[in-house]
């Protein structure tokens, strides 16, 4: 073996390199290995139409760890987070729902669908705020083995109680509700108006294969909300070149503090011996030692596809073949000759710098999972819009835009034929979802990018084309996280660590798993030299 | 407060009786008041057709929990149990079908004609509901704890649970936490192959719910079931006579140990008093004087239909109006003039015969797609078209419910939603006796022919004749935000309200899960503490 490391890192997503530059700065000698040509994972932004900069999966930034912005000095490696204010949902009534940051503005426009929701919008963000103040410091914890009598794992689970104790009545049960109900259930207690309900359901539903009448779904309404209180920075945002510029800051801060990394190095194996990690063998056939290895891919890739199901517990691998994906989501990018144009709100405006959400009723929420239960993608489905262009001309040729659309439901296991066969058909679906409400689309795409389930699978490597690395439900979760019993970020092999979305807090471009998986590296590393 | 203290129970349905058994026992004077002409709520026996008759409402036992069952004698009231084999029996529309026996050995040898694997995880299946039934019977067994100021006997209680827990091993601990937020069809999965099977199971986890098989969340309704039947798919035993004999001999145990039990006598008002209870005000102008009353019937009825709600906190008010309590089940009653023929009864499938097979419950939803679809349908208001069906036919082992060779067959409907879309469940009742002889024809194609009546019970009509609010059998959704600690809301999980002296024993409080009696036992022993 020619060269030899303190760690490798699999996988150059936002997790990988978090991960890397942390453990880097502690002094390790670390190398990342990217199986593609460029860094980010999911977090890439790629030239994909000539003079179109498509940021392909993840487009927005929201819950980016301030902690990590600061410790790894980020804007100074390039990261500047460009506001994304609001959320404009055009209906089919030729009426909209256009709320910004400004919550005087937003109870304005509440207002004039409904008196009493302009209220309740005021008393639900008042009982949103010391939830998330609740909830927060979770994010930056490993959760607490539930099954053992360790002081150390009781004491976490008796600060948990404790604080929840703490809590007032009336946030108790809004908590003890946003836990366990659905997120149309939930809404249904604050709110009348439908397009609004159905609008802030849907941050409920991403990545899940649910509904919003799904119990579970509130809980991420918990989640989008979190962003609004980090106080770095606001809620939602562009990073400007496209989301791959985050990547790149992390990864050019890595790369100062010493970090190694490998791009086009597809990792075929994890080497181990007696139950220990030792090394990597590349798909070239290159073999690397080292002591530790820290995947940030998913557990399939990890336990499945680069190590034998004999050299690992029976119970371990089964519970990995559990561990659900069904990616829900796909995504289209479109190069635009001219602004969309909306029925609602005609002309260029504001509301087109903001999300651009078509959810214009809870019905027409449900009944695009009905189709998606079935193996169908939706017939009219839900579609989280963005124009990065107008906010950061950086992306676009001069008067063009880019238009980035989140698509969902498309289940990954199709009732009938493969997603090779519905490809177009899904991508001409979305353009004419859009066009029912701005009818101008149809002629101004220069040129699209289709991404179903199966591509995300094949190109990102997101098995299932699951965008969170494994679904966001109740059973996935904290200490449930990617399985039970490992939840803390170590794995039945020595010296083998996860690090990626699939771990606790889950997905998004957070950096927490990252930054929690090189506490624990850095911790067990010390142990095992004392 | 003195001993031999008058205390009103308002409905005459199981829960009450049981209360009132366990007051009386304490030296309490229960008075129970029944709006109806006989006791028994949703446990009764009524003619439906002119020699026909039927468990209207429930047509099974819950069962009962055992130590309410030995406490009240109820071996002393003449009551028959009769518990059928198989237990259930599920049939495929291309004629196929699966039975289930109490015996989990002889169900798993049953099942192998399917598949060898699946008969094989059958048991390993019953085996683990089993162990987790020990700890859900414990959960549901004990008062929810007090967050604030928890109790010596709250912390006991948290320290036999928590023994009970560990005493599920690490990976059974794991597993009790990640299937309860489970869709209940993930659940299965994880063990059968075979989806007849899957579905025959996963439907317990949707029953009375407004939940289909991929909602997260429909495992734990099937495991709090487990708590009072660890059966893989529940109880088939049934009363000779039908359940209104069931109610019949927990009255005659109430009355023996001192209560007294008034029919026809309909409760309209609650009269408080500075915060605290005064008595009631009886339909016909009656009033009862009494410093403490328990509410057999639903929440949502007892703050806002039978309180004055100017009397309630705004918070608990506010709580309670947001209880969900929307109903998605109707029940019909058909007389039949013979026996239908079931076309997947070959000699392979029912070894034991043909009526045997049939005498448990029926369940038609033969997928898990099917269930699901039949409750999409009820999301936007809509009867599904191809309802879920819990079926039995009592006259097989109980001939005296019908006319010499005739019999009786009651079908819980779902999915049949409270609120409809289009026209009223006035207009709209003949619809579900149609679709029930509809579907089952495709199971029994002679059954049509043989139907000299049907009996219709919508939603509605739980609520207007039953006194189930929103038509909702279990006195409340069953869901996740709304069991134990937040049965019915969270702070009153205690069997307490907020008005001094009124508290709550009906299946709309812990654990609420139907006819075992939980509730009524568990509210009886706060009542007591409290009232001495």
């Amino acid at each position: 073996m020619a060269q030899s490391y303190d760690v490798v890192v699999i996988g150059g997503g936002h997790n990988g390199l978090v991960n890397a530059a942390y453990l880097a700065k502690a002094g390790k000698k670390v190398l990342v290995l990217e199986r593609r040509g460029v860094l980010g994972g999911a977090a890439v932004t790629e030239e994909i139409v000539p003079g179109f900069l498509f940021s392909e999966c993840s487009y927005v930034v929201s819950l980016l760890r301030p902690e990590i912005i600061r410790e790894l000095d980020l804007p100074r490696h390039g990261l500047e987070i460009l506001p994304l204010d609001g959320t404009f949902s055009p209906m089919l009534s030729g009426d909209y729902l256009w709320r910004v940051n400004d919550h005087a503005k937003t109870q304005r426009e509440i207002r004039r669908h409904s008196r009493l929701d302009a209220e309740a919008y005021d008393e639900f963000s008042k009982m949103m705020t010391p939830l998330c103040r609740f909830v927060k410091p979770m994010l930056s914890m490993i959760p607490p083995d539930p099954t053992t009598l360790n002081p150390k794992d009781l004491k976490q689970l008796h600060f948990m109680l404790q604080r929840f104790r703490e809590l007032s009545s009336e946030e108790r049960y809004t908590l003890v509700q946003l836990m366990t109900m659905s997120a149309a259930d939930f809404l249904d207690q604050w709110f009348e108006t439908d397009v609004l309900k159905a609008t802030m359901s849907a941050s409920g539903i991403i990545g899940t294969f649910l509904g919003i009448r799904s119990p579970g779904t509130a809980y991420v309404l918990l989640h989008h909300y979190m962003g609004e209180i980090d106080g770095a920075f606001r809620s939602w945002g562009f990073s400007r070149g496209g989301t791959g510029a985050i990547s790149n800051a992390i990864g050019s801060a890595a790369r100062e503090l010493g970090v190694e990394i490998r791009t086009n190095a597809p990792v075929a194996k994890i080497l181990n011996k007696n139950g220990r990690a030792s090394g990597i063998a590349l798909k070239s056939g290159e073999e690397i030692s080292c002591n530790v290895i820290s995947s940030s891919v998913d557990p399939h890739h990890t336990f499945l596809s680069f190590m034998d199901a004999k050299d690992l517990p029976s119970d371990f691998v089964d519970s990995v073949k559990r561990y659900k994906f069904r990616g829900s989501s796909g995504k289209v990018n479109l190069a635009l000759s001219a602004l969309p144009n909306f029925n609602a709100l005609p002309g260029v405006g504001a509301h087109l710098r903001g999300a651009i959400s078509i959810s214009p009723g809870m019905e027409y929420m449900e009944r695009a999972y009905d189709d998606a239960k079935y193996g169908h993608y939706s017939q009219r489905p839900y579609i989280d819009m963005v124009i990065p262009s107008l906010t950061d001309p950086s992306v676009s040729p001069p008067g063009k835009h880019v238009l980035s659309c989140f698509v969902q439901y498309a289940p990954y296991k199709l009732a009938q034929g493969t997603w090779d066969d519905h490809r177009e058909a899904f991508g001409n679906n979305v353009i004419n979802t859009i066009a029912q409400h701005a009818p101008n689309i149809k002629d101004i795409i220069i040129d699209k990018q289709v991404l179903t389930p199966l591509d995300l699978e094949r190109e990102f490597g997101l098995t299932q084309g699951n965008i969170f690395q494994g679904e966001l439900s109740l059973e996935q979760l904290f200490f449930l996280r990617p399985v039970p019993g490992w939840a803390y970020y170590r794995t039945p092999i020595d010296n083998l660590y996860m690090c990626g979305s699939a771990t606790h807090p889950g997905g998004g471009i957070m950096g927490a798993n990252g930054r929690i998986a090189s506490q624990v590296i850095l911790k067990e590393w010390k142990k095992a030299a004392n | 407060m003195p001993i031999g203290q008058k205390v009103v129970l308002i409905g005459g349905g199981h829960n009450a009786l049981i209360t009132a058994f366990y007051l009386a026992t304490g030296g309490f004077k229960p008075i129970v008041l029944e709006r109806r002409d006989r006791i028994g709520g949703g446990a009764v026996t009524e003619e439906f057709h002119p020699g026909f008759k039927a468990s209207t409402l429930a047509h099974t036992l819950g069962p009962l929990r055992a130590d309410v069952t030995h406490d009240l004698r109820l071996d002393k009231y003449d009551l028959h149990i009769i518990q059928p084999e198989p237990r259930l029996f599920a049939p495929t529309p291309d004629g196929r079908g699966l039975l289930f026996y109490g015996d989990a050995t002889k169900t798993a040898g049953a099942l192998s004609h399917l598949s060898a694997k699946d008969g094989a995880r059958y048991t390993e299946f019953a085996e683990a509901l089993e162990e987790m039934s020990e700890v859900f019977g414990r959960i549901a067994s004990i008062t929810p704890p007090a967050i604030d100021h928890p109790s010596p006997e709250d912390f006991w209680n948290l320290f036999v649970t928590g023994r009970a827990v560990r005493g599920l091993g690490k990976t059974g601990i794991f597993d009790l936490l990640r299937w309860g937020p489970m869709a209940v069809a993930d659940f299965v999965a994880e063990f059968f192959d075979t989806e007849l099977l899957r579905a025959a199971i996963a439907a317990r986890g949707i029953f009375g719910a407004n939940l289909g098989p991929w909602s997260a969340g429909s495992t734990a309704l099937l495991l709090l079931r487990a708590a009072a039947d660890p059966h893989p798919i529940g109880s088939a035993a049934f009363p000779r006579g039908g359940l209104g004999e069931f109610s019949r001999a927990l009255g005659e145990a109430a009355q023996k140990a001192g209560a007294e039990i008034r029919v026809n006598a309909e409760v309209q008002h609650i009269r408080t008093k500075n915060g605290a209870v005064s008595g009631v005000v009886l339909a016909d102008g009656e009033e009862i004087a009494c410093e403490a009353v328990v509410s057999g019937v639903d929440p949502k009825r007892t703050f806002f239909k039978l309180l004055d709600p100017a009397n309630l906190d705004p918070v608990f008010a506010q709580r309670m109006k947001n209880f969900r309590i929307s109903g998605s089940v109707a029940k019909v009653h058909l007389a039949l003039g013979d026996l239908p023929k079931f076309t997947a009864l070959s000699d392979a499938i029912a070894p034991d015969g043909f009526r045997e097979a049939l005498s448990g419950r029926i369940h038609i939803g033969h997928e898990i797609d099917y269930l699901e679809k039949a409750f999409d349908a009820s999301k936007y208001g809509e009867i599904s078209t191809a309802p879920v069906l819990d079926v039995t036919i009592p006259t097989l082992l109980d001939p005296s419910l019908a006319p010499e060779g005739k019999h009786v067959l009651s079908a819980y409907f779902q999915f049949a939603p409270y609120k409809l879309k289009t026209g009223s469940w006035k207009e709209r009742r003949g619809e579900l006796a149609n679709s029930v002889i509809k579907t089952l024809a495709a199971y029994a194609p002679n059954l049509p022919k043989l139907v000299e009546a049907a009996h219709v019970i919508t939603p509605l009509d739980l609520e207007t004749d039953y006194g189930f609010t929103g038509g909702h059998i279990f006195h409340g959704e069953l869901a996740l935000d709304q069991i134990f600690t937040m049965r019915p809301v969270l702070d009153w999980a205690r069997y307490h309200t907020p008005v001094k002296g009124l508290f709550l024993c009906s299946n709309g409080t812990h654990p609420g899960n139907g006819l075992t009696g939980a509730s009524g036992a568990n509210a009886a022993k706060e009542i007591i503490h409290e009232l001495r």
